[in-house]
């Protein structure tokens, strides 16, 4: 086992990874920007290490001063986070040459699947359902209304350089898809410059459900149940929750193989998630693989009484995975809701500045992951993540119950959070019913008080 | 039978021997001598056991802010983050006494060298003169040799870190102050 690992990232993540290290007697290295010398995980980590400014670019993702770090500290093992260097190939290359152990997976793992088109080739390949749609830029309109047909209306125009939801049109008829296919071109031109668009089948109520994967060096995956994570704003999770309220054994059994299937195909080690999308029919098809730790790997955690960072250094250290091949049971249910630094009332403008007071939620059931305290300064230069609420119950119910409540004890003053809104989520008739789709939010009005 | 008193012994005044008294087995003089002994060696915390007494002391953490739990995970050992001495390379940077002290800090995480090989003579010694991009020192980052040059022109006062030293970026390196000087 390591004897010294260096965490590169910053946030609650850092701490998650100090905590695990802590708890099996390895030392830690906090490295750190100037804006988070006082941040928590700088004084948790045995050392610490000023690494550059404030930015990510000089500080969180400068791969010669991460890796100075680890020389000057002589950390064996660098641990990447979520974000920032975790899923960069050539970072993961620069810790092997250095002989300095990357505590993820391979860089042709995360090479193969950081390639959204070669991805969804090796999904064909190995059998592993994709969404239907055009194998790459659409030419013309003859073309796209030939597509169509055969994959199904309605369809969905997406630019090739976009993202984040935007340069995405939908059309239901050939007429209409005629009609959409000029414009979204000129509209891909003039949004990322690049007027290349594909098309993919259009699902109206899609649930996003992940599949938790974990491999070992020697060959060994298998897979950890799911996670449900369709209740999204901006396609930005904001609520994670495992067991999925509508998967049955089956479907969750047939999800399993498939990401193990996928995981397998390239030699995946270590900590992985497959998105899905979820139809209305209950069939599922592979999204993307992210291939590092997620920020919602907790909601698993408390699901299934594991620990899955711990898993994630016993893996990188050339160990055996010990976790049960056969399907695993949940332990009751398990809610996540993010709290961020950010206003709802003001189109969710981000808040960072000083906390003035702080009470964390407590209580049976109830696990807080954050970096603030009080009197912490919320730098503006990194996402807006202040701490992830996790509720876990015998069942949704209750789980739901002990979310409400804690939600209610959460106290952060001085700036402004989505404590609130959270709380109208969980109040609200359809969450509790546990049936919606990723359009819930577009939706969803805050009370007026 | 066993008696706890954790509220900072000597620190408190009274508050030390709180409790003792009409217990059995316990002389307050004793305790007031052992909180006295406590105060004077510097101890933070004390177990007495004699005659199947035990008494522990420990002193409240002093200087800790209360709103930061830094107790739950008292940082420690050499290296650690802004408790070890000086000589640490995570040592927060000194601020200069005089105005018109300038200084070089490091641009990057590294090894520090005073000279371009161990054999050479040291780039600058305290007292030299420097001009404006003037080599000072080495830091050394992935086995790169980087030369660090002075931004202003001046003269040596201090040089704070140690031949060898791993520095930390923005790292306070040497004091310069006027050449007139």
């Amino acid at each position: 086992m390591f004897r010294k690992v260096l965490v590169a990232n910053r946030g609650e993540i850092a701490l998650r990874v100090i905590r695990g290290c802590r708890e099996m007697g390895i030392k830690t290295v906090a490295v750190h920007s100037t804006a988070d010398s006082d941040s928590l995980h700088v004084r948790f980590a045995d050392e610490a290490v000023c690494i550059g400014g404030p930015t990510g670019a000089q500080s969180y993702l400068n791969i010669p001063a991460i890796i100075s770090a680890a020389e000057i500290t002589d950390a064996e093992a660098i641990h990447p986070g979520y974000g920032f260097l975790s899923e960069n190939a050539h970072f993961a290359e620069v810790c092997e040459s250095c002989k300095i152990a990357f505590i993820g997976p391979t860089a042709e793992a995360i090479r193969a699947m950081g390639d959204k088109i070669a991805a969804k080739r090796l999904m064909r390949k190995v059998g592993v359902p994709v969404i239907p749609g055009s194998e790459g830029p659409v030419a013309d309109e003859k073309e796209a209304v030939k597509i169509a047909r055969g994959i199904g209306y309605p369809v969905l125009i997406k630019a090739a350089a976009g993202g984040g939801g935007r340069g995405m049109r939908v059309a239901h008829t050939d007429v209409s898809l005629s009609g959409a296919f000029m414009t979204a071109r000129a509209e891909a031109e003039a949004a990322f410059g690049n007027p290349e668009v594909y098309l993919e089948k259009y699902f109206g109520e899609p649930r996003h459900v992940e599949i938790q994967v974990m491999g070992d060096r020697h060959g060994n995956v298998v897979h950890l149940n799911e996670r449900d994570c369709t209740i999204q704003r901006r396609h930005q999770k904001l609520i994670e929750e495992a067991p999925c309220p509508v998967l049955t054994p089956d479907v969750r059994r047939r999800m399993g193989e498939s990401a193990v299937k996928v995981a397998s195909a390239v030699r995946y080690s270590n900590a992985g998630t497959i998105e899905f999308l979820l139809d209305r029919d209950h069939k599922f098809y592979f999204m993307e693989m992210n291939t590092r730790l997620q920020v919602e790997h907790g909601v698993t955690e408390m699901a299934l009484g594991l620990d899955l960072l711990k898993t994630q250094l016993r893996s990188a250290a050339g160990e055996k995975l010990s976790l049960p091949k056969g399907p695993l049971e949940f332990r009751g249910h398990c809610i996540e809701c993010r709290i961020n630094a950010e206003d709802p009332r003001n189109n969710f403008a981000p808040s960072p500045g000083r906390i003035l007071a702080l009470n964390l939620p407590g209580g049976p059931g109830i696990r807080v992951d954050t970096h603030i305290y009080g009197e912490y300064r919320v730098p503006q230069y990194y996402d807006s993540l202040l701490a992830k609420l996790m509720a876990h119950g015998k069942d949704r119910a209750e789980a739901i119950a002990r979310m409400r409540r804690a939600l209610e004890e959460f106290v952060i003053e001085g700036i402004k959070t989505n404590i609130g809104f959270q709380r109208e989520v969980m109040d609200s008739d359809v969450f509790q019913k546990g049936v919606y789709s990723t359009r819930f939010l577009e939706h969803f009005r805050l009370s007026e008080v | 039978m066993e008696q706890e008193n954790g509220s900072g012994g000597a620190q408190s005044g009274s508050g030390g021997a709180q409790g003792c008294s009409g217990m059995g087995g316990i002389d307050l003089k004793v305790l007031k001598r052992i909180l006295k002994f406590m105060d004077e060696s510097g101890l933070v915390e004390l177990d007495v056991e004699a005659e199947g007494v035990k008494v522990r002391l420990r002193k409240a953490g002093a200087g800790v802010s209360p709103s930061v739990p830094v107790d739950a995970f008292p940082v420690q050992q050499v290296g650690a983050a802004s408790t070890a001495p000086a000589a640490s390379a995570t040592a927060p940077a000194p601020v200069p006494v005089r105005s018109d002290i300038a200084v070089v800090k490091a641009p990057m995480v590294g090894t520090f060298y005073r000279s371009p090989a161990p054999t050479s003579p040291p780039f600058v010694n305290v007292g030299d003169i420097v001009k404006e991009g003037q080599t000072m020192c080495i830091l050394e980052a992935m086995k790169l040799m980087n030369e660090i040059k002075a931004e202003k022109a001046g003269k040596v006062a201090t040089i704070l870190v140690e031949n060898g030293q791993p520095v930390e970026f923005d790292q306070v390196l040497f004091e310069l102050e006027p050449a007139g000087a």
